[in-house]
């Protein structure tokens, strides 16, 4: 059974786009309906930063891949998000049309930009450590797990010194590597509530239909309905992904064929590791 | 000795990092394994450090032994030529 993974938001942006029509006709999407040229890399009548402007860009990626598909005639068993993916999935399961997704997406990646204006945040990327360890270091400096991608590949959320301090100390703990990127809004911790009301204005504003194929959520591994997917917007926002136990899930759900839907294959290494400890036991 | 495992380096990279269309005469012996070269990330390299102590019994004990180890596929086979079992 073939799964489609929509991955999160990319960190950079890659420096050949696509030449395709099915790639003009997104990136016009875009600019009419998130105003955000991808081609350009220009916003247009909005204040729109970088991190934004790569929710934008990875979000029409994947509606790219996922015509791509869909035109060779490739169709999911089921279908998987990770994070911002949840956008792309949504129009690839039929909750919301391609234009709407793209304009949800610039509306709500503005209003978790907001946070930015007021506090410097990051991301820190951790590889190698353990669970326990890495919560413990969280804790000590007040930043927050974001992402469980395997046992050994964490993303950590939190205001920008803390993070730099949790990262070095992730080093010198035994972490085989480290890293921050920054960040308008620490995604997937508490600290999103502070937005919460802006966001659900904006996640209000759409009517989400059931999905055509089984989409699998990230934070409890349970099917996603059309009414249940303007709450997960927000919540989702909140709480750490779990993707571990959610390619597990996919396994046991009968997915053996797995098409990562966009121009990368973050989620297949994932799958790789994952797939290397489970032979190991 | 080292060069004796360039092959097998070659290959257990393909394997570890289930690439897909790629043999070992695609990998250069001397190019940089992440960046420009074959675009290696972290997920990989500690992919390949399992690998590697699964394979040929040899640790990387740290980030800094890791960033020299992983430069190029002739650093793998010496590190491994110089710590293997």
């Amino acid at each position: 059974m073939n799964c489609f993974m929509f991955p999160g938001q990319p960190l950079s942006r890659s420096p050949r786009l696509p030449q395709d029509d099915g790639w003009r006709q997104i990136a016009e999407l875009c600019r009419r309906h998130a105003l955000f040229d991808p081609d350009s890399w220009q916003w247009f009548a909005v204040d729109g930063t970088e991190n934004v402007a790569l929710q934008v860009y990875g979000v029409a990626m994947s509606l790219h891949g996922a015509r791509l598909l869909k035109k060779r005639g490739v169709k999911p068993g089921i279908v998987a998000e990770h994070s911002m993916g949840i956008y792309p999935a949504m129009a690839l399961c039929g909750s919301l049309p391609e234009e709407a997704v793209l304009e949800i997406t610039s509306r709500g990646g503005r209003a978790m930009a907001t946070m930015g204006k007021s506090r410097q945040y990051a991301l820190g990327c951790v590889v190698g450590l353990t669970l326990e360890p890495l919560l413990a270091l969280a804790k000590n400096h007040g930043v927050y797990l974001a992402n469980r991608n395997t046992d050994r590949h964490f993303l950590l959320a939190g205001e920008e010194l803390p993070m730099e301090a949790a990262m070095a100390e992730a080093l010198f703990a035994g972490a085989f590597s480290s890293g921050t990127f920054p960040c308008d809004a620490p995604l997937h911790t508490p600290l999103m509530a502070e937005v919460e009301q802006k966001l659900r204005t904006v996640f209000a504003d759409y009517r989400y239909r059931d999905p055509v194929a089984p989409l699998m959520n990230h934070i409890d591994q349970t099917y996603l309905t059309g009414c249940d997917l303007g709450e997960f917007l927000y919540r989702e926002l909140l709480l750490p992904v779990q993707w571990e136990r959610t390619y597990r899930a996919l396994l046991d759900a009968g997915a053996t064929n797995f098409c990562e839907v966009s121009g990368k294959e973050s989620l297949k290494k994932y799958n790789r590791w994952i797939d290397s400890q489970l032979q190991g036991n | 000795m080292s060069e004796e495992l360039i092959e097998p380096v070659k290959q257990l990279i393909i394997d570890a990092l289930r690439i897909e269309g790629m043999t070992s005469s695609d990998i250069e012996t001397d190019a940089p394994l992440f960046g420009e070269g074959l675009g290696l990330d972290s997920i990989d390299a500690l992919q390949l450090v399992v690998a590697m102590e699964k394979e040929y019994g040899v640790v990387v004990p740290d980030a800094a032994t890791g960033a020299k180890v992983f430069q190029s596929v002739r650093s793998m086979a010496a590190h491994i030529a110089e710590h293997g079992k």
